[in-house]
């Protein structure tokens, strides 16, 4: 075997002896830890890797609630559409664990549709983008009448109810496959590829038009089900050269210190819920104060709401505006765990018992990171690339969790505005033609990993990462000094380690270019938190603890430079990309 | 370690396609749904709540060390 | 000699197979469940013990009169043979009570899994079942002279057996090595004792 370039032979067994012996590789092998650098034994046999190419007038990426009405109102709306999913509709990313749908009922409330944008606003501090904070709640209701009728409500389950209007429509739907890129031609969307983790095959996509609903991500976090979610649809469209926001937010979900990976008890049975309804009730909620908390004091952690600033030691830290102080346990925004359960539906309580950090590590705020939006149809910086869902950096409810059930909410609704805007410029424009070059460059990357002879394990580059920018001070409680510390290491995981991810099978295919997708978003979130130079929402600078409304009333873009590198850029609050003033 | 086991699996590959993280695959010889890649599991139940004949047990515990931001 | 002697039937057909049960590594599960899978054990044990309720007995006991092995041989055919034939349904009931599939949802993938060897021995075991119970209860209108009806009652319990031993053996929640020797052994000697009783043995009407 031959690590990298032949700079040296080294047999299996010399390199265990180097790695420490075979008995601590058997014990580490033994705990499920992988082994960092090793052969890559090979499990499918590369020449009988197939390629298939698929068309469609609107492609969508993602098959959670984004997904399902991006395919479903594309549809109606004329176009040719097909569904490409990472997992299976209705069972991947986030979307099976949110039990709770916002509707705006203006008959059931006294807020009307105006103040409740200002009120979310105020919560905000600025950092929503009130067109789609209005969007979501003057669709809300609709959207959630398609679901009714699907019977979204009637099970806790959701793969029938999504397969519903889908099969009804006989949409194309191709499961279980990982997209990895994005093509461009001619400075507009092309297409997309990926592979099957079933079938040993790549697939192409033509499309006239592209909607990513592939969700956010995270670091593969313990206690947070969005093991499968890792950026993948940022990452993709930044390589194309799309504009990217968002990354300096934070989730800052705590889980429970008892068996913190499951989050299944950690949510204590919410994932067995019914989906329900949730009504106008805004909060500003689960910053960083509780992880501020813990940094001052120490665990345990006084389970009190976060914000409540009622410890010994705490006082500054992260700011909360005076009309969202609450006395009550928090509600997550779709999210976590705790002691009364309502019979459906609903935010969860807040964690009951000891908790620890970072469940949710690596995960901004639901909608305020990803794709930059030049307008209120999810239209991204790419003609023919559109987004929705958490995949759509809209910041709908901000850089700070506001309306609860917002978030699958906004889902559906984006899905559906994404789909009408791709199927009206899919109606105008041909398909362009995938150059030869071009595919087999794509397909050489995608299969890169398999064909390396030895490697880094996908597994073992995600602990390491994880033990980078896990820990509450590196992106809780943010200070220069340590976010330049991490940078160091997360460059060394891009430069070194990111070029010799191996894989050898289809699974561990899918978590290498997971695993690249992770360390590219790590760099993101680094880059962005040491720019920000102020702390706000759920951004929180120890070297900055005050709110900078003369330099940051601005999000922060990300794209890749005509040299390759990550460049950054501000947005004003009250701006629209390209300079037009937001008017709601 | 979390997704434990799997007894009375009759082959159906529900839990295949409904599990998130991969970690499920059907064993080509005796046609039964096998825990392939275990560390993978994100503990999240929804192949168990998914399964016709509930077969499958779960337990709490991960299979690697779980690495979380204060504790 | 007494009446009814249900030492011998019970130990075998009851205590073992629950003895097999208790020392397996099977995982607990909810009362409901458990109730449910051991009634539908005990059925099965009991069900293949029917190979002996018989003429046979008598062969390897002298305990019971031959009306006794008969009375004992209807009233377990017919009771467990119920147990049997609900239990595809009896295996999504705990999902009313708990959050998951729907049952019937659960119930329709269960029947159209065709690509399960072990779902399609249990549909035909459970026809063979079926045609055994009802032709067993309206045996009177068969008119079938008592050879045929013994010949024609036989082959059915030898194909049930075969089949569903091996449905059980592929799909069982509490199948392990020592569960299955023990079914094996019993649908054996059950045929073994069948094919002996047909082809050496030309016995009359009791």
């Amino acid at each position: 075997m031959t690590i990298q370039s032949g700079i040296n032979k080294i047999t299996r067994r010399n390199f265990l002896a180097l790695a420490g012996g075979t008995v601590g590789m058997a014990a580490l092998a033994s705990m499920g830890v992988p082994a960092s650098f090793i052969e890559n034994n090979l499990e499918i046999d590369l020449d009988k890797i197939d390629h298939q190419e698929n068309e469609a007038d609107v492609l969508v990426i993602g098959g959670g609630m984004a997904g399902l009405f991006a395919a479903v109102k594309a549809h109606d709306a004329g176009a040719k559409v097909m569904l490409v999913s990472k997992g299976s509709l209705g069972s991947s990313g986030q979307t099976p664990f949110a039990k709770g749908i916002f509707a705006y009922d203006k008959d059931l409330t006294n807020v009307s549709l105006d103040e409740f944008v200002d009120q979310v606003s105020r919560s905000a501090i600025g950092t929503n983008n009130p067109v789609y904070t209005k969007q979501m709640a003057e669709h809300s209701l609709a959207r959630v009448t398609d679901l009714r009728e699907w019977g979204f409500f009637d099970s806790p389950l959701y793969n029938n109810s999504f397969n519903k209007p889908i099969k009804e429509r006989n949409i194309p739907v191709m499961e279980r496959i990982t997209i990895t890129h994005l093509i461009k031609e001619n400075d507009r969307i092309a297409g997309a590829a990926g592979f099957s983790v079933d079938e040993e095959k790549v697939h192409f996509f033509n499309a006239k038009s592209v909607i990513l609903c592939t969700g956010a991500g995270g670091f593969k976090p313990n206690g947070f089900p969005i093991c499968d979610l890792t950026h993948d649809g940022t990452v993709m469209a930044y390589n194309i050269g799309a504009k990217v926001t968002g990354k300096e937010w934070n989730d800052g979900h705590p889980g429970q210190s008892i068996n913190a990976a499951s989050c299944f008890d950690g949510w204590h049975g919410m994932f067995e819920r019914k989906p329900g309804l949730t009504s106008v009730e805004i909060h500003h909620d689960l910053g960083v104060d509780m992880n501020y908390m813990a940094y001052m004091n120490g665990n345990p952690l006084q389970m009190g709401p976060p914000g409540m600033n009622n410890q010994k030691g705490s006082t500054g830290g992260p700011y909360r505006p005076e009309e969202f102080s609450r006395k009550e346990p928090p509600g997550g925004d779709n999210k976590p765990p705790g002691r009364e359960q309502p019979k459906e539906g609903g935010a969860p309580p807040g964690m009951g018992g000891t908790v620890v950090g970072g469940s949710s590590a690596g995960m901004s705020i639901h909608k305020s990171e990803g794709l930059v939006p030049i307008n209120d149809k999810c239209e991204s910086t790419i003609p023919g690339l559109y987004a929705a869902g958490d995949a759509l950096g809209s910041y709908m409810a901000g850089a700070i969790y506001t309306q609860i059930g917002s978030s699958l909410a906004g889902s559906a609704v984006q899905g559906a505005v994404a789909a009408e805007a791709a199927a009206k410029y899919s109606k105008y424009i041909e398909f362009q033609n995938i150059s030869k070059n071009v595919m087999n460059k794509i397909e050489e990357e995608i299969l890169a990993p398999l064909k390396r002879d030895a490697g880094y394990s996908p597994a073992w580059v995600t602990q390491t990462l994880q033990g980078i920018m896990i820990p509450n001070f590196v992106l809780y409680i943010k200070k220069e000094s340590m976010l330049k510390a991490a940078l160091a290491y997360i460059e060394e995981l891009r430069d070194h380690h990111m070029p010799m991810l191996k894989a050898a099978d289809m699974h561990e295919l899918r978590l290498a270019h997971e695993t690249r997708n992770m360390i590219l978003s790590a760099e993101m979130k680094l880059k962005a938190s040491i720019m920000r130079t102020e702390s706000r929402c759920s951004h929180y600078r120890l070297d900055y603890p005050d709110m900078d409304n003369e330099n940051w009333q601005a999000w922060i873009n990300i794209y890749k430079g005509s040299d390759e590198t990550m460049q950054f850029e501000k947005q004003p609050f009250d701006s629209w990309p390209n300079g037009k003033r937001i008017i709601v | 370690m979390s997704i434990q086991s799997i007894n009375g699996c009759i082959g159906c590959e529900t839990c295949i396609k409904m599990c998130p993280t991969d970690v499920i695959r059907l064993d080509p010889k005796t046609k039964k749904a096998v825990i392939k890649y275990p560390a993978d599991c994100q503990i999240c139940h929804l192949c168990r709540m998914y399964c016709p004949v509930d077969a499958i047990t779960i337990s709490p515990e991960k299979s690697i060390p779980v690495i979380v931001s204060w504790g | 000699m007494k009446k009814y002697n249900l030492t011998f039937i019970s130990i075998v057909f009851l205590v073992l197979p629950i003895f097999l049960l208790l020392m397996g590594d099977f995982k607990e599960r909810t009362l409901l469940k458990d109730s449910i899978s051991i009634l539908t054990i005990i059925a099965f044990c009991l069900m293949s013990g029917q190979l002996f309720l018989n003429r046979n007995y008598r062969k390897i006991r002298h305990d019971m009169k031959m009306s006794s092995v008969v009375k004992i041989h209807k009233f377990i055919g017919y009771s467990f043979l119920v147990v049997l034939l609900v239990h595809p349904f009896l295996i999504v009931v705990p999902r009313f009570f708990e959050s998951g599939v729907e049952p019937i949802d659960a119930f329709m993938t269960i029947i159209t899994t065709f690509n399960s060897l072990g779902v399609i021995l249990g549909i035909i075991a459970w026809c063979l079942l079926l045609v055994l119970g009802i032709t067993s209860m309206f045996r009177n209108k068969l008119k079938f002279s008592y050879k045929t009806w013994r010949v024609f009652h036989g082959i059915l319990a030898f194909a049930f057996i075969v089949f569903a031993v091996w449905h059980v053996i592929d799909l069982g929640r509490h199948i392990n090595f020592l569960m299955s020797v023990y079914l094996i052994a019993i649908a054996f000697f059950g045929i073994v004792l069948l094919l002996n009783t047909y082809l050496f043995n030309s016995s009359t009407r009791v």
